[in-house]
């Protein structure tokens, strides 16, 4: 019995976006990432990218059926491709051109331009039967998942059941309850001794719970500091909302901020220990550089970094200027979020004594918005698809939207993140990500242009009960709950 | 006997000529007012996603829920299907939105149904106690109760009583309305029952502060006019002047806070539902607002207002068998 929150109203159509994190657990994926992250065949049994990187061509296992008992094509697999592309729902198929059945067991997707990042839809996109996806789908979905669906109670439970037609191994549970409840429910529930697994936050972490033992899970769940890379010209997104800061445009001042911060203190103040520093934004992935990491918690090198860049404080008050432009800016923070919050004000005192002046304003993300291209925001991403590093990252991506608010431009790091892209597999595009990161002379990152000042990931934490063998979690993606059923079929209950 | 039927026939006339008007304006309002709202609905939609969908994408989501379009174009169009009985498709659910209240309230109608009940038996008796002895410890502690209560935010008393009964004592269940992991089939009309208990008592807790100060302060109004006084006088006892001049003057407002309370029992199961993750309307209502979900909440607006509206109906229609000299030709004709 689990309560991990993230019920999905809508349903269980993932043509509409269910199961992009975790398990799908009725439909399974042509491809998945194991324990390591590493991508490995589910549904398919292998894949080939066409040299111009347009044409993918899957081939499938023979074996598989669905829980109706009917054998799944390449039809179906094409069907659901083109289902999702058209559906306008969570699923982001617009760089597919189409999918084609070539024959029984092969399928092609021909993509519109070359995109190595189009792999991480083969490994989140659950297959659905051609012959029975209709408006009911959602609601009495079949698949050929480990699990299927026994019973849904809106609101409430979610009861699955093993599928016996299941071509993989058959999962050590035979049967799941999901229960949705809010986070004090939940956490009440499981003191209660009702519930086997929890979700919490980690300012719930630290207590104790008879019988059950804490799982603090890493993940990229991260969260930064977004600098406005201009100057303010004037100049205005799509929207008419005003883009660039003249204090965040100043390297020095990036730079002294990534420097300043003490990193491992926000981990032990804030997130009570359950985190980890981040330094960019892919902690723990395949695709991270190592080497961008820095050596933070040195106001020393901040003052030095600050003088150097032209930055003193003349009139004695404590903060630095520069052609009378003084070193202050303001941090918003969505203002329901105490994390961010904490954070938010821990920065600030950490920056105080460098002569950086940062005031601290929580607002809905509906009054940040229009103010987020000119302000410094405190976002958190992370995802196992590195699209989000192009889109955080590449000058295009800015488009008055969240995708590159601060309007950050190198011609270098984006002209590594279109090579990455271009690569025709994502092991091809690994050196390019790193490189965008940092190559030893430039890159995003605080040795380089500063463009964020990213300060912690944070652990995803559950109690789970004492008998329960989870197996080895991966490093988890933004979204605390869901994620942990990605290795769902390899649990086990360990008493009797 | 005529004119009785022909002022019945004119009443109802009244009462739907009323709540026609009352549903239009609703209607404008709300559709307005969410238009007007800061929540972007494909970002609600979209939530913790944003990198990973596409400006282009987001255009499709749009394009999907017809939110592409301007304001008053989407309103006729919602107008017109509405006439026509089609309340439109929720953006949470994906269903329609008919199904999603029918589905909610038939869970939530006992929840309420109950609260309702318990709440103005133990409300009147309560005020009446009070005023009984009015200023010895038994008021003081009704009032005591009552103020408190009056002034606790609902869902703070349902985290506390979820605290004391549910995870201390363990007496009753922690939330949903069935066991959880329970098959439907399996699930008694005993099992069903428990799973109501605490919800519905907090709702009854809640709402019993209203109608106990209203009856109080109303029969001790009562207690001190001349005809008790009077009454007294040729020695009647207490129980006999509560009895026979108290309960007949307070049940008629008694009732009508009592009927007009709908609107409270209903926004008070918005929280109380939210909080012991009981899946009703008022659950959903929260999962409407929260994303923007424009035609599901207006389809609750709509619903509450003639839940609320049935409510003061009902009051009307109340008065007459209570106190005869009441009736309805009188008020309108």
């Amino acid at each position: 019995m689990l309560a991990i929150g993230g019920e999905r109203e809508e349903g269980f159509d993932p043509t509409l976006g269910w199961g992009r994190y975790g398990s799908p657990l009725f439909q399974s994926t042509l491809l998945r990432r194991d324990e390591n992250l590493e991508i490995v065949n589910d549904l398919a049994t292998g894949y080939t990218v066409s040299q111009d990187g347009l044409t993918w061509t899957v081939t499938l296992r023979k074996d598989a059926v669905f829980s109706d008992g009917k054998p799944v094509t390449a039809a179906d697999v094409a069907y659901t491709f083109n289902q999702a592309a058209r559906s306008g729902g969570l699923v982001d198929l617009t760089a597919l051109k189409e999918a084609v059945a070539i024959d029984t067991h092969t399928v092609e997707l021909r993509l519109q331009k070359p995109q190595s990042t189009f792999v991480n839809r083969l490994i989140t996109l659950g297959i659905v039967p051609q012959h029975a996806h209709g408006p009911d789908y959602a609601r009495k979905p079949i698949g050929s998942g480990p699990y299927r669906l026994v019973q849904w109670d809106e609101g409430q439970q979610l009861i699955v059941e093993a599928n016996p037609l299941y071509y993989g191994q058959t999962p050590g549970i035979r049967r799941l309850v999901f229960l949705f409840l809010e986070e004090d429910a939940a956490f009440a529930a499981a003191r209660a001794g009702q519930v086997h697994v929890v979700s919490v936050p980690q300012s719930l972490a630290k207590q104790t719970v008879e019988g059950m033992k804490l799982h603090a899970i890493p993940s990229v769940d991260n969260r930064g500091l977004m600098f406005p890379f201009p100057p303010k010209t004037g100049a205005t997104t799509p929207k008419g909302y005003p883009i660039g800061n003249d204090v965040t445009s100043d390297l020095a001042i990036r730079k002294a901020v990534n420097f300043a911060i003490d990193r491992q203190a926000l981990v032990d103040g804030v997130l009570e220990g359950y985190g980890s520093p981040a330094y960019g934004p892919v902690s723990g992935l395949p695709w991270e550089e190592p080497t961008a990491k820095i050596e933070d918690n040195n106001p020393d090198l901040a003052r030095q970094i600050l003088a150097e860049g032209g930055w003193s404080d003349k009139d004695g008050d404590g903060v630095v200027e520069k052609n009378g432009l003084r070193a202050e800016f303001t941090v918003l923070y969505p203002a329901n979020d105490s994390i961010r919050q904490a954070l938010a004000l821990a920065v600030a005192e950490m920056l105080r004594p460098v002569g950086i002046r940062v005031n601290v304003e929580g607002k809905s993300w509906d009054d940040i918005t229009p103010l987020m291209h000119s302000n410094v925001v405190l976002f958190g991403w992370g995802s196992h698809d590195p699209t989000e590093v192009y889109n955080l990252y590449h000058s295009k991506a800015a488009q008055g939207g969240f995708f590159n608010a601060g309007y950050y431009a190198n011609p270098f790091v984006d002209r590594m993140l279109d090579l990455a892209m271009e690569a025709p597999s994502e092991a091809e595009a690994i050196p390019f990500w790193r490189a965008a990161q940092w190559d030893g002379k430039q890159g995003f990152t605080a040795k380089g242009d500063a463009a964020w000042a990213w300060l912690v990931n944070l652990d995803h934490t559950y109690f789970v009960q004492e008998c329960l063998d989870i197996g080895q979690p991966q490093v988890q993606p933004h979204g605390h709950g869901w994620p942990i059923t990605a290795n769902i079929t390899r649990w086990k209950w360990t008493c009797n | 006997m005529d004119v009785q039927l022909r002022s019945v026939l004119l009443f109802l006339a009244y009462k739907l000529t009323r709540l026609g008007l009352l549903l239009a304006a609703v209607a404008v309002l709300t559709f307005a007012l969410l238009s007007f709202s800061p929540v972007d609905p494909v970002q609600a939609y979209v939530g913790a996603d944003m990198l990973q969908i596409s400006p282009a994408q987001r255009d499709l989501i749009a394009q999907r829920w017809g939110l592409d379009q301007p304001m008053l174009l989407r309103f006729g169009n919602w107008l017109g299907q509405m006439v026509q009985g089609n309340w439109g498709t929720s953006m949470v659910f994906d269903q329609p939105v008919v199904q999603v209240i029918q589905q909610r309230f038939e869970l939530s109608l006992p929840l309420l149904a109950i609260a309702w009940l318990l709440s103005g038996f133990l409300g009147v008796g309560l005020g009446v106690l009070a005023a009984a002895f009015q200023g010895a410890w038994v008021d003081r502690s009704i009032r005591l109760y009552a103020y408190t209560l009056a002034s606790s935010p609902p869902f703070w008393v349902a985290l506390l009583l979820l605290i004391a009964f549910s995870v201390e004592l363990g007496l009753t269940p922690i939330c949903c309305a069935a066991p959880p992991g329970a098959l439907a089939e399996e699930v008694t009309f005993w099992q069903r029952l428990h799973h109501l208990l605490l919800p519905a008592f907090t709702l009854t807790f809640i709402g019993v502060a209203n109608i106990t100060l209203h009856t109080r302060q109303k029969l001790i109004d009562v207690l001190h006019s001349n005809y008790v006084l009077f009454a007294r006088a040729q020695g009647e006892s207490l129980a006999g002047i509560l009895w026979y001049h108290g309960l007949r003057n307070i049940l008629l407002p008694a009732l009508t806070l009592q009927f007009a309370s709908f609107g409270e029992l209903f926004g008070g199961s918005v929280l109380v539902e939210q909080v012991f993750a009981y899946p009703g309307l008022g659950q959903a209502t929260v999962q409407a607002a929260l994303r923007s979900d424009v035609p599901l909440l207006v389809g609750i607006v709509f619903f509450s207002a003639l839940f609320v509206y049935a409510g003061n109906t009902l009051a009307d229609l109340s008065y007459q068998i209570v106190d005869p000299r009441i009736r309805l030709g009188g008020r309108i004709g």
